[in-house]
């Protein structure tokens, strides 16, 4: 059984938007927990149901617009991710917070324990092909830290607990 | 008038979308845009590139159609390089774009547009959603999904692995089909033809029941234009084929090439939008048009697989040809989805399938366009590519620009109805549910968590007199 999953989701190539990519891309290259599933999605919204697979621990790092300061670290556990009061018009409207629910209601052996968005707060989601705003590139190596940290709690765990498995990197995925 | 907020109309917009509603001294609605986020950037963007990546970079624009992207993108560079991809290549690209199109249709079907078929309209937003739809219909939701998961592994099992396919280059497809492969998509797209088949009739029973309870509907959105879309051989066609132009009495007014475009596309500067308005240019005047599924069913004669065909029928049977109606759009797509399950299952048992699938090509100094029907209609790329085999210019034709003048005009008239008579909350609830019927991929770009996806600016002469969003 799997014990933890990172999805990163972002347009890497559009404005602060590409910060979930840029997480995707740092975790990639450094070791991580053992039973540890790392994977990138342009979209998040249902396709996250695809990917869970029963861990424990779902962490979901992406872009957020929530008024506060260009890169502004927000963690949030489920209760307290934003739920969009807005019926979507379009396939980027749905959330994170839907497609666990839908997930716990029709494949409750799939769905992830725990839940957390970790959001970086982006400046500038229209321009194309020009990278990071500062605040947010400056506001990555907390971001690590902070998926890290939450991915540690998990592992202290299940140590405890005896139940550790090898770990399992998609990385490239998406790309 | 209860509001005066005084922002200027062409700053950035904040969310995904905005309408906005010109209104005169009376109150009345003048004039209706639908702005979008400026997509224009991507093509310069991709100038100094090399071309022979384009279809990899190009599948990143858009998190909702990658594939169309991908696909439109290896097509102008055969084109570029004057190749044709052997059968085997077109056969799997053609695979990997059925998939998407299950993906696409189903997310649309029973996820965007279910909720209004499973609870009608005008309730609460909050519950009318598709966690509200799990709870009062689980078995059809779970089906549903399944169908658009499936979709989703086929275009991954052919696309390679991931959200962004990248096995098609210039000249057709760069791998082989493995056994496993196979025998996987080959259970899968059984599987799909089975669940499409179990749910399509509850699905046309849904849809026809909201249009018997609301009258009005079919009323309201019946809007006479020109329409676009791709057949070969006269049968409706996703992946290939000529470009079929029908005016709004159902007569065929031009039938071309995608490399011939230009000459009959349009594009034109709007007032107050980013967006360009995109008319069709045929015997000497330009025509508004749409693209997208009511286009392409109105002009296709029939469709390729046995039962998407009957069901082609019924619905020809019963709205007539042209048949002007957006919210007949979701019904459209149940036809096309059984048509891509079909012809998945069908190109899978091809017996052409598994030879060569590439042949060499060279694209340096050349200049390429190519087209695909893109879940949403028609998209157009086209690359000049220079001696060295660097993109030197980029346009692209993409379907929701297309539509805006069209969805415009049924903004202007719906918004003139809801502004008199409703509250802020059946405004925003009736504009949503027209944009809806459209089916606009809005700003291929941003999604970021609290982002509002729509907003409606009121305003008179440029001031804007009332601002209407929900809550984050």
């Amino acid at each position: 059984m799997r014990r933890a999953l990172i999805v990163c989701i972002g347009n890497d190539l559009v404005g602060d938007d590409a910060v979930g990519y840029e997480v995707y891309q740092l975790l990639r290259r450094r070791p991580l927990p053992p039973s540890t599933r790392l994977v990138f999605l342009g979209v998040g919204g249902l396709a996250l149901i695809d990917e869970m697979a029963g861990e424990e621990l779902l962490v979901v790092v992406d872009a957020v617009n929530l008024g506060g300061a260009p890169g502004a670290l927000h963690v949030m556990a489920f209760d307290d991710i934003p739920q969009p009061q807005t019926r979507p018009v379009s396939g980027h409207g749905i959330g994170v917070r839907e497609a666990l629910a839908v997930c716990q209601r029709l494949y409750p052996e799939k769905a992830a324990a725990a839940v957390y968005l970790v959001g970086i707060e982006g400046d500038d989601f229209s321009s194309v092909g020009g990278g990071l705003s500062e605040p947010v590139e400056a506001a990555l190596p907390k971001a690590l830290s902070t998926i890290l940290g939450l991915l540690d709690d998990v592992h202290e765990m299940n140590l405890k607990r005896g139940l550790l498995g090898k770990t399992e990197t998609e990385a490239g995925r998406g790309q | 008038m209860n509001k005066t907020i005084t922002i200027d109309p062409v700053t950035r917009i904040e969310g995904h979308a905005k309408i906005l509603l010109e209104c005169n001294e009376q109150g009345a609605v003048d004039e209706a845009f639908f702005i979008v986020n400026e997509l224009r950037g991507f093509e310069r963007i991709l100038v100094g590139m090399e071309a022979h990546t384009l279809p990899q970079v190009t599948a990143r624009i858009c998190g909702v159609c990658p594939t169309a992207h991908h696909l439109a993108s290896a097509k102008a560079l055969d084109n570029a390089a004057g190749v044709e991809p052997p059968p085997a290549g077109k056969l799997l690209r053609e695979l990997m774009y059925m998939g998407h199109m299950i993906h696409s249709h189903a997310l649309s079907l029973f996820v965007l547009a279910g909720p209004d078929l499973v609870f009608g309209l005008g309730g609460e937003a909050a519950t009318q959603n598709i966690v509200g739809m799990v709870e009062a219909n689980p078995e059809l939701t779970k089906k549903g999904l399944r169908v658009r998961s499936i979709g989703q592994k086929i275009n991954e099992v052919i696309g390679g692995r991931g959200i962004h396919p990248v096995t098609a280059i210039a000249g057709g497809i760069s791998a082989r089909l493995s056994d496993d492969q196979h025998a996987r998509v080959s259970a899968l797209s059984t599987e799909a033809v089975t669940l499409v088949n179990e749910l399509s009739p509850t699905i046309k029973d849904m849809l026809l029941k909201l249009l018997d309870d609301n009258p009005v509907l079919l009323d309201k959105l019946n809007l006479p234009s020109w329409y676009l879309g791709t057949v070969n051989g006269g049968k409706l066609n996703v992946y290939d084929g000529l470009l079929r132009a029908m005016d709004d009495t159902g007569a065929v007014r031009a039938e071309f090439e995608a490399g011939a475009y230009a000459d009959y596309l349009v594009e034109r500067a709007v007032r107050k939008s980013y967006a360009k308005e995109v008319y069709l240019d045929v015997d000497g005047a330009e025509h508004m048009y749409r693209v997208s599924t009511l286009a392409r069913m109105n002009v296709a004669d029939g469709m390729e697989t046995p039962l998407a065909q009957k069901e082609f029928e019924e619905f020809r049977d019963r709205f007539g040809r042209p048949c002007h109606n957006a919210i007949l759009q979701m019904y459209c797509k149940l036809v096309e989805l059984v048509y891509a399950c079909e012809k998945a299952h069908e190109i899978i048992n091809h017996r052409d399938l598994r030879g060569e699938t590439r042949v060499p090509a060279s694209i340096k100094g050349t200049h390429g366009i190519g087209h695909v029907e893109a879940p949403r209609g028609v998209l157009i790329h086209d690359y000049k590519i220079d001696a060295e085999g660097i993109v030197r210019g980029a346009n692209m034709i993409i379907a929701t620009q297309q539509n805006t003048a069209a969805i415009n005009a049924s903004l202007k008239e719906s918004g003139a109805d809801l502004l008199a008579g409703g509250n802020d909350e059946q405004v925003l609830n009736g504009l949503e549910f027209v944009v809806r019927c459209y089916d606009p991929c809005l700003a291929c770009s941003t999604h970021a968590v609290g982002q509002m996806e729509l907003t409606v600016e009121v305003a008179h002469q440029g001031r804007v007199m009332r601002r209407l969003a929900r809550e984050v």
